[in-house]
């Protein structure tokens, strides 16, 4: 029979999500570019380069065929990395059809367009009921079979529930909430916060500072959002200031190290050498900047981490003019509606 | 339409409210009572300040029902319910009758150019060759061979924006004299009052749309009218702006709820099985180089009393001597009207192929029925058929901004009014035209220097297809835009909109020139804050 769910991309994300499926009992289809990891997940049900020892349901059930994830299968999740985004829409469009629900969890923007990545899968499919799934879950805790929550957001209310019935357990509450420009948002934006977060814990700042650095963090990340159309409330809830605080306080994330790295006084280059891969928090830098720009918004925090990461300047530097900084209302009025 | 064809169609619009309302009162949803309550009070608020003929037969007719109202039985208050519902589709069904719309469509045109002839008999009679006709000034571009040919698959929504009163008797025409069958329109109330046209828009397939009447379930018989005539196959004219322009702007933002009876529409015909089910929206976008109404539209405008005088009854539009003016001023300037049908689009907002497909934003081919499905059935989704009926919105003004034609009078008053702004440094708007009057001048070459780096600009866009431009503006010779500008403002408004005194150009009509500007407002054009269109912006 063929599964009513899939997952486009079989990365630690991907891998996460379509176990919580199967955990609910749902058949679903993981969709891996390498034929080795499929065998792995389908043979030995583990995902080692991402997920570790973890046993993966029995429900899961690999493939690369594409055509076959997508093709008739009415909830389709597209986790894959932000760079290859547009690329896996593209061909997604080739084998959907209308009355299909797509669902992203893939945080950043595009770089140049600025397009968001609900955006990217209007302009690459003929999908129209999409939603966008994000919050504070960090994969190996949830593989762990510890609770948490998250947000599915979109425009239609059919979806969410759909989505709430596919991924709601005994671990996982699912909020539903209709700004999804607002929750993509707040998800890629946080990770410039959490590189800045990074350079503090690397500066041994202290508590006070990170809590000055996230609510600070999230006053500018709202006032971006709301000036791009968002509702403001959206950054008050899980996909906001949730994922925000996770962020901020988890010492694992590849934002939070280019942060520690840079404090050490290390180039951005090699850090992303050593990386391997470009954290989102560096490309979402350089989009929210430029966005910021045109929309000629008051974001000094995000300035700073611009300047650390383009422009060479020293995160203590950049900290000491942060605090030179006028100071602003605690609650910006334009943010309360 | 035929006499049975209407019952038929009356009864199904009737037949269907009635039965929503039913099932929904049915399902624990709302009570019919209710639903006749706020009939009632809407109905009375409205007639409190409404005094014409038609009002007498309504006034008894709900005073009848507000005294049964009280110890109606449940059965009685669904008869009440169902008068009501009666009542309205009564009154917005029209007569259409097929040779009064031949006469009308071929007359009409024909005998505004001889009463205009008639003003000077001499030329008539000598010669008669020449009388001038409509065609020659009406200039029809675009997708004309996709309309004529998609007319024959599906059923068609002709959706232009809307400047002018003028503007149903144009697209009337000009629908005739591409060899279409009529289409089916919602006219105003204070259209069929009007002594000059009102026969014919009796005639026409036009039904009533009283604006005053704010009753929901009215708007639910007016769009139930919209979507059972649609079924039959009888393409439509939707003025999706809802009403004119007051600001002279294109549309930035419409109205959803007539062009959300499309999904409905096609939605019926599937699940009826219906030979051609599809349904294609034409976006056309009408240019004048002088609007009839401008000086009270622009004036409801700038009194922010846009909302509250939603129904200018008093407008040039209802003044025979405006109308011979106008008139006079196409012919005699060999004024051109400019019509762009776009690219169609289905209900949802994709584009439609030469064939009638629907396309995907990478041009793939898809099947929009399947835009309905819901666990494999065809389905209403308030919420989902909302979204799609935003896309095709913001597609439709997307389109009347690539479409809209940037005529000479468009790109002087633009250049003549951006610069007055600059030099005065004024923000605010009213303050601005306040600051204007007739001692107000710029020198000429200034002006013919703004308008050559507007032009510069707008071949710049053009080639991008952002907008569109004429041949005169094509031409890109300043001094021609500006004669021809310039003519074309002293001949039609009561006072010159601009003025020239020997080399200086003096402001004629302060508001009238921020009418003609607003033609270009939206588009970034001379680094020019927006008036008006703050919800829209070129795609890049």
């Amino acid at each position: 029979m063929k599964p009513s769910v899939s997952v486009i991309g079989g990365g630690s994300w991907g891998s996460t999500i379509a176990h919580l499926i199967g955990l609910c009992g749902h058949e679903v289809l993981l969709w891996c570019r390498s034929a080795e990891k499929a065998d792995e997940i389908n043979v030995q049900r583990t995902n080692a380069k991402y997920l570790g020892e973890l046993q993966l349901s029995p429900h899961i059930r690999a493939t690369t065929d594409l055509s076959e994830a997508v093709k008739g299968v009415p909830v389709v999740f597209v986790v894959v990395p932000s760079k290859a985004f547009r690329e896996t829409a593209r061909a997604i469009g080739d084998l959907c059809s209308p009355d299909q629900y797509l669902v992203h969890a893939t945080k950043g923007l595009e770089p140049k367009s600025h397009k968001r990545m609900s955006e990217i899968l209007l302009q690459e499919t003929c999908v129209r009921q999409i939603g966008v799934l994000s919050g504070p879950n960090i994969a190996p805790e949830l593989c762990a079979g510890k609770p948490a929550g998250t947000v599915i957001a979109s425009r239609y209310p059919r979806l969410a529930t759909k989505v709430q019935e596919l991924l709601a357990s005994e671990i996982m509450r699912v909020y539903a909430n209709d700004d999804v420009l607002g929750v993509e948002l707040g998800g890629t934006l946080k990770n410039i916060v959490a590189i800045g977060a990074g350079m503090a814990a690397q500066m041994e700042l202290g508590e006070n500072a990170k809590a000055l650095l996230i609510t600070r963090g999230l006053s500018e990340i709202s006032r971006v959002g709301v000036a791009l159309g968002a509702n403001p409330m959206t950054f008050a809830g899980l996909a906001g200031i949730g994922d925000l605080i996770v962020t901020c306080s988890s010492p694992f994330s590849r934002n939070h190290r280019v942060g520690r790295r840079l404090a050490q006084g290390d180039k951005l280059e090699a850090i992303i050498e050593t990386l391997g891969m470009v954290a989102e928090g560096v490309t979402a830098t350089r989009v929210a900047w430029e966005i910021a720009r045109e929309l000629r918004l008051e974001t000094p925090l995000l300035d700073g981490i611009f300047r650390v990461l383009y422009e060479g300047m020293h995160p203590q530097t950049a900290l000491v003019e942060l605090m030179r900084v006028a100071s602003q209302q605690d609650i910006d009025q334009l943010l309360a509606r | 339409m035929r006499k049975a064809h209407r019952e038929k169609v009356k009864s199904e619009v009737t037949g269907r409210i009635i039965d929503r309302h039913t099932k929904r009162a049915a399902s624990g949803g709302r009570p019919i009572e209710e639903t006749v309550n706020e009939s009632l009070y809407h109905e009375r608020e409205r007639l409190k300040t409404s005094h014409t003929d038609r009002d007498v037969a309504d006034r008894q007719f709900y005073a009848s029902i507000r005294r049964t109202l009280p110890h109606a039985s449940p059965s009685q208050c669904k008869q009440l319910f169902a008068s009501i519902v009666q009542r309205y589709t009564d009154q917005v069904t029209g007569r259409f009758n097929p040779t009064v719309y031949k006469l009308a469509t071929s007359v009409l045109p024909f005998g505004l150019s001889a009463l205009l002839n008639s003003l000077s008999p001499k030329r008539l009679l000598s010669r008669l060759q020449d009388v001038p006709t409509l065609d020659d000034h009406v200039n029809v571009q675009g997708e004309v061979d996709t309309l004529r040919r998609l007319q024959k698959q599906g059923t068609v929504i002709v959706a232009p924006t809307h400047s002018s009163n003028l503007d149903s008797v144009l697209m009337g025409y000009t629908i005739y004299r591409m060899g279409l069958p009529p289409v089916t329109y919602g006219a105003g109330l204070n259209l069929f009052s009007n002594k000059i046209i009102g026969f014919f828009m009796h005639n026409l397939g036009a039904y009533t749309v009283d604006r005053m009447k704010s009753d929901p379930l009215y708007r639910e018989v007016l769009k139930e009218y919209a979507t059972v005539t649609m079924e039959y196959g009888q393409d439509q004219l939707f003025f999706p702006g809802g009403t004119r322009s007051r600001s002279g702007a294109v549309e930035a933002k419409l109205k959803r709820g007539l062009l959300g009876t499309s999904i409905g529409a096609y939605r019926n015909n599937l699940i009826n099985r219906r030979p051609n089910p599809r349904i294609f929206v034409f976006p056309v976008t009408i240019s004048y180089p002088l609007v009839l109404e401008g000086a009270t539209l622009i004036d409801d405008y700038l009194q922010r009393a846009g909302r509250s005088r939603y129904i200018i009854v008093d407008d040039e539009f209802s003044r025979l001597e405006r109308w011979i003016e106008f008139m006079r001023g196409l012919f005699s300037l060999d004024l051109q009207i400019s019509i762009t049908v776009g690219k169609p689009l289905d209900p949802f907002g994709n584009d439609v192929g030469e064939d009638g497909e629907s396309l995907d934003p990478r041009g793939r081919p898809i099947d929009p029925s399947r835009y309905l499905l819901i666990d494999g059935e065809y389905a209403e989704d308030d919420a989902r058929d909302h979204e799609y009926t935003s896309a095709l919105s913001s597609r439709l003004v997307d389109a009347y901004h690539r479409d809209n034609v940037a005529l000479a009078e468009h790109v002087l008053a633009f250049a003549f009014f951006e610069t007055l702004r600059r030099e005065s440094q004024e923000r605010d708007i009213y303050r601005l035209l306040r600051s204007l009057d007739s001692e107000t001048s710029l020198a000429l070459p200034r002006v013919a220097e703004e308008i050559e780096r507007l032009l510069g600009e707008l071949s710049t866009m053009e080639r991008r297809g952002q907008i569109r431009v004429s041949s005169m503006v094509s031409r890109g010779d300043v001094d021609e835009i500006i004669h021809q500008g310039l003519l074309s403002f002293a001949t039609y408004h009561t006072r010159p909109v601009i003025e020239r005194r020997g080399v200086r150009l003096h402001v004629g009509d302060a508001n009238l020139i921020l009418f003609y500007r607003n033609r270009l407002d939206g588009y970034r054009l001379l680094d020019a804050p927006n008036v008006v269109s703050n919800e829209w912006r070129p795609a890049v």
